[in-house]
């Protein structure tokens, strides 16, 4: 016996279109698997992928998928999680896709904390359409649209979401899969909006020309750049700055979700509750 | 939870319809069962082969991290696994310093 991945795939479209050693493959399996432990119903999961080569996510997952327009899957997951508030809607997206295009989405998607889970694959490049630079690639590497070097400052998509307000804050990399699948896992049991960050590798486009020709020297760089949020917290602040913390970085249980509010909205007009008043609310500004 | 039913007596096996040759699984078993052959059908000029399938330890590295859902590992209950020995190590670190091919004149670590 072995996990059959292939009950939750999309056969005909088998092989994968993505690169050889493709992070996004294995980020793929840890979610299948992290579906398959929490026992959810194909019919209750709806993933929804946006452009890039994470977009094909969606593609050979067979749950209901939405495969949509350009960093927007943050807006159409909102409107399948209202509609169907009893079902899981997982975003998957990548660095250029949840973080330039389609920022604006992603951080009112925190802000609003609707229970969705955001699964960001970070490769650090605009792998799809070949080596542009993204809001994450690191200064100085070489990017088709900075062929001297990189100069634009990164950012780091976890503090960004932290400081947005999504209540469940996570990190991890695609070297160590069983513990992305635990995180995944989490972050689906999690109510409320779910920020998964997923540092995953691109030796085509993005080690091609910054001397990692291969998935594992890839893999190495980014097992340089990462430590445990144990470990991180221990370190100085000159040791913190180029390093990336791992783990659950935030998790909110108080902070009420936003289809639970929806809620009061609907009862509110329908006459089962009196109008919605700051009172309501312990945070009033 | 689903489950594929594995060929019998059969440690790990692979879908060469679907391996893309990255090397990934290669570099990520401890025990050296896994090699890289030439082939000279396949994209990268590779393919991945179980060469030493009685020194699997079940670790299911290779697995996890097989991008292409090409590589399988038996289950723990159904199949009993070796034990992660000096040869084994030696074996795979031969692998690794060939690039991930078993060096042809390989004959062990004694």
């Amino acid at each position: 016996m072995a996990f059959n991945y292939d009950s939750y795939l999309r056969l005909e479209k088998m092989p994968t279109l993505w690169c050889w050693g493709c992070g996004d493959g294995v980020i793929l399996k840890a979610f299948i698997r992290a579906v398959d432990k929490l026992g959810i119903k194909k019919d209750d999961m709806c993933v929804v992928s946006g452009i890039g080569c994470s977009g094909r996510f969606s593609s050979y997952v067979d749950f209901n998928t939405v495969h949509t327009t350009h960093g927007r899957t943050v807006a159409y997951a909102t409107g399948i999680k209202l509609a169907n508030p009893d079902k899981h809607v997982v975003c998957v997206a990548g660095d250029g896709d949840a973080l330039a295009i389609g920022g604006n989405h992603t951080i009112h998607g925190c802000r609003r904390n609707i229970d969705i889970t955001m699964i960001v694959i970070n490769n650090f490049i605009y792998g799809l359409t070949n080596s542009q630079t993204s809001p994450t690639t690191p200064q100085g590497m070489w990017t088709v649209t900075q062929k001297a070097g990189n100069i634009d400052p990164t950012f780091d998509a976890c503090k960004l979401a932290i400081a947005s307000g999504a209540s469940f804050v996570g990190r991890e990399t695609v070297n160590a899969p069983r513990k992305m699948e635990k995180l995944i896992i989490q972050a689906i049991e999690h109510k409320g909006f779910s920020f998964v960050e997923i540092n995953s590798n691109c030796h085509i486009n993005l080690g091609r020309k910054n001397k990692m020709v291969s998935a594992m020297e890839n893999l190495d760089w980014i097992d340089s750049i990462t430590v445990s949020k144990k470990k991180y917290d221990t370190l100085s602040e000159e040791e913190q700055v180029n390093l990336l913390p791992l783990g659950i970085l935030k998790q909110d249980t108080v902070v009420r979700e936003y289809c639970d509010m929806y809620q009061d909205i609907i009862d509110a007009h329908q006459g089962k509750r009196a109008k919605i008043t700051q009172d309501d609310f312990t945070k009033k500004i | 939870m689903s489950k594929m039913v594995a060929p019998t007596n059969t440690s790990v096996w692979v879908d060469t319809q679907r391996c893309k040759a990255c090397d990934i699984c290669v570099d990520a078993c401890p025990a050296g069962v896994l090699s890289m052959q030439q082939e000279a059908t396949s994209t990268l000029g590779a393919m991945i082969s179980v060469i030493t399938p009685e020194a699997c330890i079940g670790c299911n590295e290779c697995e996890l991290s097989c991008p292409d859902f090409a590589i399988f590992v038996a289950d723990r209950k159904e199949f009993k696994f070796a034990k992660l020995t000096d040869e084994s190590k030696a074996r795979q670190e031969a692998i690794i310093n060939n690039k991930f091919r078993l060096p042809t004149d390989y004959k062990g670590s004694n």
